[in-house]
């Protein structure tokens, strides 16, 4: 019971986060909440005034994405965040890359 | 008066006419796709009497139907002219770099349609973009395909708008 509590509280940006770390072992997981851009869109407005967190930029480096195409590597993370989907959340922005990927354009 | 009725005249020819709409060959750069909405506004009377299931046509046939017929197939918030989302208005200003004909379906108008293509293509968002039958991704894919010339390369053999 106090741990269903717990998770009532956390934010969805927590719970992406904890859900994305854990699955993917990123090095680097950035998640911007951008909601506040897309208050006033069609699809927005029939939204319950507690579900403020509908929209992220998700910028993500792990090792996992090797020898993933980008649809793929795309297809995994709405597969982690598939509660998060069905739940409210209405869009994803998603930088995927692999280590190797980020040393190589710098 | 007039324009309600033939509001009434357009839905019904759109929604009969689904298939003669997809296969039309004759292309002037962006075309839109007719799909028949679900307005709240119009009394059940009015609403058009044939649904897509009890003509025969299932909307994943639709689909399947859009993406074959169409090269450059996007299914969208909105229309090309006027997207009613940043992210489908993002994929659009991309394509629109390309000499090719775009067609589009508003899954705004038609949440049944909606669902059918997340069904089709496994994927829980719009924009999606299918270039020559195949899923391509979304408005970020397509982006980064457009910065890195992948986009080019899969879209020079598709004959120029005329």
């Amino acid at each position: 019971m106090a741990s269903r509590g717990a998770s009532m509280v956390l934010s969805r940006a927590n719970r992406i986060r904890s859900k994305l770390q854990t699955a993917l072992e990123a090095t680097i997981l950035e998640i911007d909440d951008v909601s506040y851009q897309h208050a006033g869109h069609a699809a927005m407005k029939e939204n319950s005034s507690d579900n403020k967190e509908t929209h992220f930029n998700l910028k993500i480096v792990s090792p996992k994405f090797e020898g993933q195409n980008l649809v793929k590597r795309h297809r995994m993370v709405y597969d982690l965040l598939s509660d998060e989907l069905s739940s409210g959340l209405h869009a994803l922005s998603i930088v995927a890359k692999t280590p190797h990927e980020t040393t190589a354009s710098k | 008066m007039a324009t309600f009725l033939s509001n009434i005249l357009f839905k019904g020819i759109a929604s009969r006419s689904l298939t003669t709409h997809l296969s039309s060959s004759s292309y002037y750069g962006m075309r839109y796709l007719n799909t028949v909405s679900n307005d709240p506004d119009s009394h059940d009377d009015f609403k058009p009497a044939t649904k897509h299931e009890s003509s025969g046509i299932s909307l994943s046939d639709v689909v399947e139907k859009d993406v074959k017929d169409n090269p450059v197939m996007i299914y969208m918030k909105g229309v090309p002219d006027f997207p009613q989302c940043g992210f489908s208005s993002l994929a659009v200003r991309v394509l629109k770099h390309y000499d090719v004909p775009l067609s589009a379906r508003n899954i705004l108008e038609d949440p049944e349609l909606k669902s059918a293509v997340k069904g089709f293509s496994h994927w829980p968002t719009f924009p999606q973009i299918f270039i020559k039958g195949e899923f391509v991704g979304g408005s970020d894919i397509i982006l980064n395909m457009h910065q890195n010339g992948e986009l080019k390369e899969l879209l020079k053999d598709i004959k120029s708008k005329q």
